[in-house]
């Protein structure tokens, strides 16, 4: 058996799962990158306004440095704040270091040109990571020429990255939650959309085992068309058969009644022509009986609706009883009154009034009729099983086999054992099961027919 | 006795009513529902014979609209489907056995004693009344165990009575069931043939199995 396709849904909610997967991810990559630059451009304008603030502050000392006269930050004055600023001459001597550097280790190497800013990352002695920004700037002297300095400033970035860190963690959390939350709301929005498909399931496997003739109404715009098109298929297939079987009845009618003529009139007639006529009437006969009795047999179609076991057999029995009036028969039916079968009435009335038949007529005072569901592990369904017994005489050994084939009559003066058996194995037959004969415990036959689920 | 023969088959209808003619039974022929329903309202049957297959009126509807008007003659049907289905239906529309076609008559005739014998109370092919015997399979009389040799009519005359036992039944029903509609009726003939069936059956006179009830008619006796 090739593998079983993977379901519809499960299709869908793996394929939108892993979308979602990728969306979110993208997203949440998106949202880190956009929150990183924002992060960065926050501090860099800090550091361009500490830079701006050196400045403003700034002068040149008397032994040729430049150096902010006071500070307008707190933070530059306190060692280890996290802000640092300091001022270097064009040669890269630092000519003004805030005191918040002292032991930092800080060492600068930007170079900008005048008027560029220039920024670097740097790590202290501690290992803390630093942001700089460093401006390049002409400073004029009252006597000589204007001199170059760099006016730098600069950050520990620590804060910064435990930020990051943070907003990852808040960001992978809202993606998780997102994705499920995504996969939820499919898997069922799928179920609920899919509904419909599982309906028609439900209500083909109904049809098929004859809990319902046709699919119900009010289906989908997307599945109508095809429960019309099955209902009138299925409708379409019941009319046809009907139609058939009554041909088939009419015909089997209107040929056997001129045959009993022609019999009734070959009876009167002298013997030459009587011996000439009867044998091909006789075949006539048979052939009419044989073929037309199969034909309008039902059989096991897809769309036989179950049938009660119980009543059907209770009105056989009701009849036969008034048949064999004379012979005053005990007979037994053991049924279960909720036993039900997938079989045209008809064709059970055939199969069990055969059987039920020959045990009247062949039986002393004694037949019993049982009929039960049989599991098998590989029907889907119950199967039927019908046994018939009787105390009269049996079938010997050696005829069993031979009485379930057509034609074949153990005892040829009455309509014997063999042409009920082999009507009843041709029932049994249209439904793909079997018809069986042995000794009972009533002493005389006993017939099982089993019919199997499907 | 009186036979109904609802059959629309020409050919098998008048060959089944020769038969049943010939074995003694008087019979009314229909051809279609309508009429046969008719007869059997209006006619006093002693068995029909229906074929479920008419035109006019489905047999089984036939079968039916007399046991509503409270017909209780028995009715063997004659099938030609052969569905148990069909069998089943007619039964329990209130038809007692069914013979399926193509059939001998021997096998009707069998079916219309028996079904007569048990209609007249007897579930057995033999029926006794005191020392006489009547064998309706062997159609053989039998008084004290010496067999009577009886001439046909005298025959179904007895076989009518012990049919009959324990009831009156009277002459106009004698003539009307023993005789063709269009005979003529006259109520001495019957008289005439009660006579010698006494004296073949009774020579000495010991055992009077047919009593008379005067004004009303004959009776025998039920064990």
């Amino acid at each position: 058996m090739p593998p079983r396709p993977y379901s519809l849904v499960n299709r869908l909610v793996v394929g939108l799962g892993l979308l979602s997967v990728v969306l979110s991810a993208v997203a949440a990559v998106a949202l880190d990158a956009l929150f990183r630059r924002n992060a960065l451009e926050a501090r860099y304008d800090v550091l361009d306004a500490q830079v701006i603030a050196l400045i403003a502050t700034a002068d040149l000392d008397p032994s040729g440095n430049l150096a902010p006269a006071t500070l307008a930050e707190a933070r530059l004055a306190t060692p280890g704040s996290g802000l640092y600023a300091e001022i270097r001459a064009s040669d890269g001597s630092v000519t003004w270091r805030s005191p918040s550097t002292t032991g930092s280790g800080l060492a600068l190497e930007a170079r900008p040109a005048v008027g560029l800013r220039q920024t670097e990352r740097v790590s202290l002695s501690d290992g803390t990571r630093v942001l700089a920004q460093s401006l390049g700037v002409s400073w004029e002297t009252g006597d000589g020429p204007a001199r170059t300095f760099f006016l730098s400033a600069a950050e520990s970035l620590e804060p910064y990255y435990e930020e990051v860190a943070r907003v990852r963690l808040w960001l992978a959390a809202g993606a998780g939650l997102l994705m499920l939350a995504l996969v939820t709301a499919l898997s069922l929005g799928l179920r609920w959309g899919l509904q419909p498909l599982r309906r028609l399931e439900r209500e083909i496997a109904e049809v098929e085992q004859g809990g319902r003739e046709l699919l119900g109404a009010g289906w989908p715009r997307e599945l109508s068309g095809v429960t019309t098109n099955l209902n009138a298929l299925l409708a379409g297939e019941r009319t046809r058969l009907a139609r058939y079987r009554t041909t088939l009845g009419n015909l089997a009618h209107s040929l056997k009644t001129p045959i009993a003529a022609l019999k009734a009139i070959a009876s009167s007639a002298d013997p030459g022509t009587r011996s000439q006529v009867e044998p091909p009437l006789e075949r006539m006969q048979s052939i009419v009986e044989h073929q037309l009795r199969r034909a309008v047999l039902a059989g096991a179609g897809s769309t036989v609706a179950a049938v009660s076991v119980a009543g059907p057999l209770q009105d056989l029995l009701g009849a036969l009883r008034k048949v064999y009036r004379d012979k005053s028969v005990a007979c037994e039916l053991e049924v279960p009154p909720t036993l039900a079968y997938p079989m045209e009435t008809g064709d059970l009335l055939e199969l069990a009034g055969n059987l039920l038949d020959n045990a009247f007529k062949y039986c002393r005072a004694r037949v019993v009729l049982r009929a039960r569901s049989r599991e098998r592990a590989d029907w889907r369904r119950p199967g039927l099983e019908i046994e018939v017994l009787d105390d009269g005489p049996g079938i010997p050994a050696s005829d069993r086999q031979r009485v379930l084939e057509r034609g074949v009559r153990v005892d040829e003066s009455v309509d014997g054992q063999g042409i009920g058996l082999a009507s009843a194995r041709d029932v049994a037959a249209a439904y793909g099961g079997s018809v069986e004969v042995d000794g009972g415990p009533l002493g005389g036959a006993r017939v099982r027919v089993l019919l199997p689920g499907r | 006795m009186r036979v109904l023969v609802l059959e629309d088959e020409p050919a098998l209808r008048e060959h089944l009513a020769r038969r049943l003619r010939d074995s003694g039974f008087v019979v009314d022929e229909a051809a279609d529902g309508v009429e046969g329903e008719y007869a059997g309202l209006e006619f006093p049957l002693d068995v029909a014979i229906v074929d479920l297959g008419l035109p006019g009126r489905p047999g089984l509807d036939v079968i039916r609209a007399w046991r509503t008007a409270g017909r209780a003659f028995p009715i063997l049907i004659l099938t030609a489907r052969d569905r148990w289905q069909e069998k089943v239906e007619a039964l329990q529309a209130g038809a007692d056995d069914y013979v399926t076609k193509p059939f001998q008559f021997e096998e009707v005739a069998a079916r219309l004693q028996a079904l007569l014998r048990r209609s007249g109370g007897w579930s057995q092919p033999v029926l006794r009344s005191g020392d006489l015997e009547l064998d309706t399979a062997a159609q053989q009389v039998r008084v004290e165990g010496r067999a009577v040799e009886l001439t046909a009519f005298e025959y179904r005359l007895l076989e009518y009575l012990m049919l009959r036992a324990g009831q009156v039944v009277s002459k106009a029903e004698l003539t009307e069931k023993l005789y063709e509609q269009d005979f003529e009726r006259d109520s001495n003939v019957i008289e005439v043939f009660v006579g010698r069936l006494r004296r073949k059956l009774d020579p000495e006179g010991r055992l009077q199995p047919i009593e008379t009830l005067r004004g009303r008619g004959y009776r025998v006796a039920r064990d």
